[in-house]
């Protein structure tokens, strides 16, 4: 049918005695669109106020009385298992409330609290990596926990270790509840030391420079066997307490570690390692990572003589990865540290968004989480998940003490938690800024961009003027 | 007010119906533009010009925003990593899929064979590939460096070296030139074949017959692909992100504008800082696609072209 002819059938049948009653229906039918449209926009938008007034905060309280609460967490693989053991004990435990736990890639993770924050939509509670609290606690994001440590929770702070309690305060402000915190250890591969003709760990940094000289290894230009690499992707801050180098300001409160002998001692220390590649350790370490999303480096790969690490390492990347090198590792303090053994403080941390539905319910599940007056269970948890417990009360446990037993490598990370030279970084809004900078100051030292004293000035002026609001 | 009866009778006309009609069933994209570009842009300009963590209410700045990124050494070595990028990467993907396109539309056994063979990759996750590539690259036992090693050459360390880290991404820009290279191979086979059988008369060679008949024919087709893969080149970073830690490592080689972007936005909570810069963006987008658009009357080529 050509063109000319459809237009003529057209206009025939708009000629039709009929087409009144038609173009009726039609009108009725158009006019129906709109308005079917604006219902159904209606509803869509009606279904997404309900669930907001439902699930506000992800969070409803039943006809029966039970709160329900979310806990959003940021975690995968077998930790995530874990967390399911958690939540399933405190609802089995805790009959008025009801967790639900919902993860979130951690690479969106904060992006997706803030906007649920923004948009009145928060859970009820949000594990955190510590550093980022004071940016939280400064915009108003987080709320503060003084309110809720009253009667059986008046004691909470003095139960966890000094540097646990400090990890979750923001002037002098108590804003979250650790759930497991780090401690940090050298780690050295056994069979590797007794290779290079070494018969015990070193307990000087020069011993650790000269045993770990005698293990690197290359085929010609390709890297075998990495020594010890303090450079590579564990920040200056990690090390911080070992020289002295945590909490270096200035009499105004501004970062200055450009005059602190510590940090001035940490930076020496890391340009001694500047000579080996940096390039071919970041290959090493990122392509090894790579293989089982991340978790693994070249120590557990049984690629590096010495790794400054955490309880994790051997409690769950080492068995989960290469369990031959299970029996093939031993732990010591790290050598040479300022005054006696330490350990830097950090860890994860519960904290209550702003806006939260139940944040006295949250606050009971972030003590429990903590473990406190749940000391029998967490001790039964914490060694699984490789973490260290937020109180030594949890270490007292007959749980974790065979666990101990069983792992003697673990109590260098247990001493050192109790140790008054341990410390936390203290909390600041441009923390996450200051991380950062320590992250490519570091770098910068190894690959000879900048001098030791060049990279800490850039690290306060950094965190100091991080440009932007 | 009084509304006049030939204003009812216009309101009534069948062009307004029509009108009514049209905007009506266009109401979706417009909601859904208004709802998701319009605002954002909108309230990202509005940012810019504030301090905003995400959370309470922004404070009114002014130009400070944009005055701190002036004064930001890390925005300049941004803003120099990605114009690097892109001025090499983007003639030098274009030459390739435009080559690989041509090599495809030969007359050959197993064509689509090759053709699905070439554009496989992309379809592949980037993410997915840019942990294939850590892998490839690898300085000590990656495949590269071992095919070089078996002539003698010593590798460097790609990713992970300040002076290659650049170069490896645009190489790794390749793996993805199946899409580029599947809209040149189209445009290659809606060129009509009397131009060919023409220019053959009169003696052209391969190489005359590619650029004045072929080149010239595909022209809109090209300047279409050079404003998308320019426009990507400018917002450059899951491939970055992915393959470096810390992201823009080694030495702020590999930080590109828009993992600085991230990195202001959702890792220091700046987010009117980071407005300044998607504002910025946007509008060196805009002049880079402007200037392409203008200068493209002298090289592009219409058919329905009246000059």
């Amino acid at each position: 049918m050509i063109p000319g002819k459809i237009y003529a059938a057209s206009r025939m049948r708009s000629d039709h005695p009929g087409r009144m009653a038609r173009r009726r229906r039609a009108r009725l039918t158009l006019g129906a669109v709109p308005a079917t449209l604006a219902t159904c926009f209606a509803l869509v938008l009606a279904a997404c106020s309900g669930h907001a007034a439902s699930t506000s905060g992800g969070t409803s309280s039943s006809a029966d009385g039970v709160v329900n609460i979310t806990w959003q967490t940021m975690w995968s693989g077998a930790t995530l298992t874990l967390l399911s053991q958690m939540v399933s004990e405190f609802n089995a435990t805790h009959p008025g409330i009801h967790v639900t736990e919902s993860n979130v890639p951690s690479a969106t993770g904060d992006a997706k609290l803030l906007s649920e924050i923004a948009a009145g939509d928060a859970p009820d509670l949000f594990t955190e990596w510590n550093p980022v609290l004071g940016e939280y606690a400064a915009n108003g994001s987080i709320q503060p926990l003084t309110p809720y440590l009253t009667g059986s929770y008046a004691g909470l702070e003095k139960w966890m270790y000094p540097i646990a309690a400090a990890g979750g305060q923001y002037n002098d402000t108590l804003y979250a509840l650790p759930m497991s915190m780090n401690s940090w250890a050298l780690y050295y591969n056994k069979s590797m030391l007794e290779a290079a003709g070494v018969s015990s760990p070193p307990t000087t940094l020069a011993q650790l420079y000269a045993d770990q000289a005698k293990e690197w290894k290359f085929s010609g230009n390709k890297l075998d066997q990495i020594g010890f690499y303090p450079n590579y992707a564990q920040g200056f801050e990690y090390f911080g307490s070992f020289f002295g180098a945590v909490n270096c300001f200035d009499s105004t409160g501004k970062y200055d570690l450009e005059n602190c002998p510590g940090a001035k001692a940490e930076a020496n220390f890391f340009a001694q390692y500047a000579q080996y590649p940096y390039s071919s350790v970041a290959a090493l370490q990122t392509a090894l990572g790579n293989v089982v999303g991340g978790s693994a480096d070249a120590f557990v790969a049984g690629k590096e003589g010495f790794y400054m690490s955490g309880p994790w390492e051997g409690a769950l990347s080492i068995p989960a990865e290469n369990p031959s090198m299970a029996s093939n590792f031993g732990v010591v303090p790290f050598p040479g540290t300022v005054g006696g053994p330490s350990t830097f403080g950090q860890g994860n941390y519960n904290i209550v968004p702003k806006g939260a539905a139940h944040p006295q319910q949250a606050f009971q599940f972030m003590a429990w989480l903590a473990g406190y007056n749940n000391e029998t269970f967490n001790s039964q948890i914490d060694p699984k998940g490789g973490w260290m417990p937020a109180s030594p009360s949890v270490i007292q446990q007959p749980a974790y003490q065979s666990w101990l037993k069983a792992n003697p490598w673990l109590s260098v990370f247990v001493q050192q938690m109790s140790s008054p030279l341990s410390v936390t970084p203290k909390l600041t809004k441009s923390e996450s800024q200051f991380q950062a900078a320590e992250a490519t100051a570091t770098e910068d030292i190894a690959e000879h961009t900048k001098t030791p004293q060049q990279a800490l000035a850039y690290i306060d002026q950094q965190a100091n003027n991080g440009a932007g609001g | 007010m009084q509304v006049t009866a030939p204003a009812i009778r216009a309101l009534r006309s069948p062009q307004a119906r029509r009108l009514r009609l049209g905007l009506l069933f266009v109401s979706p994209w417009i909601i859904g533009y208004c709802v998701f570009y319009l605002y954002p842009f909108l309230a990202t300009l509005y940012y810019s010009f504030t301090s905003f963590t995400g959370i309470g209410n922004p404070q009114f700045t002014g130009l400070a925003n944009y005055r701190g990124l002036f004064h930001d050494s890390m925005f300049r070595t941004a803003v120099f990593n990605t114009f690097y990028y892109t001025v090499i990467e983007v003639p030098f993907s274009t030459v390739a899929a435009l080559g690989l396109a041509l090599l495809l539309n030969m007359n050959v056994r197993g064509q689509a064979i090759y053709r699905t063979l070439f554009y496989i990759p992309s379809i592949v996750p980037v993410v997915a590939s840019s942990l294939i590539f850590v892998w490839i690259f690898q300085p000590s036992f990656g495949i590269v460096n071992s095919l070089l090693s078996d002539v003698h050459v010593n590798g460097p360390a790609w990713f992970f070296s300040i002076t290659w880290s650049k170069p490896t991404f645009i190489l790794l820009g390749l793996w993805g030139l199946g899409q580029p290279m599947v809209i040149y191979l189209a445009a290659l086979q809606g060129v009509p074949k009397e131009l060919y059988e023409v220019a053959e008369l009169e003696g052209a060679s391969p190489w005359q017959r590619l650029r004045r008949v072929t080149i010239p024919m595909i022209s809109p087709v090209i300047l279409f692909n050079l404003i998308m893969s320019l426009v990507l080149s400018i917002q450059y970073f899951t491939q970055a992100q992915v393959i470096e830690n810390p992201p823009g490592s080694p030495g702020d080689s590999t930080m590109f504008y828009v993992t600085y972007y991230y990195q202001q936005a959702f890792q220091f909570l700046h987010l009117g800082y980071a407005s300044a810069m998607a504002f910025l963006l946007f509008i060196g987008v805009i002049i880079v696609t402007v200037v392409l658009l203008r200068t493209s009357s002298r090289w592009v080529y219409y058919e329905n072209d009246q000059r």
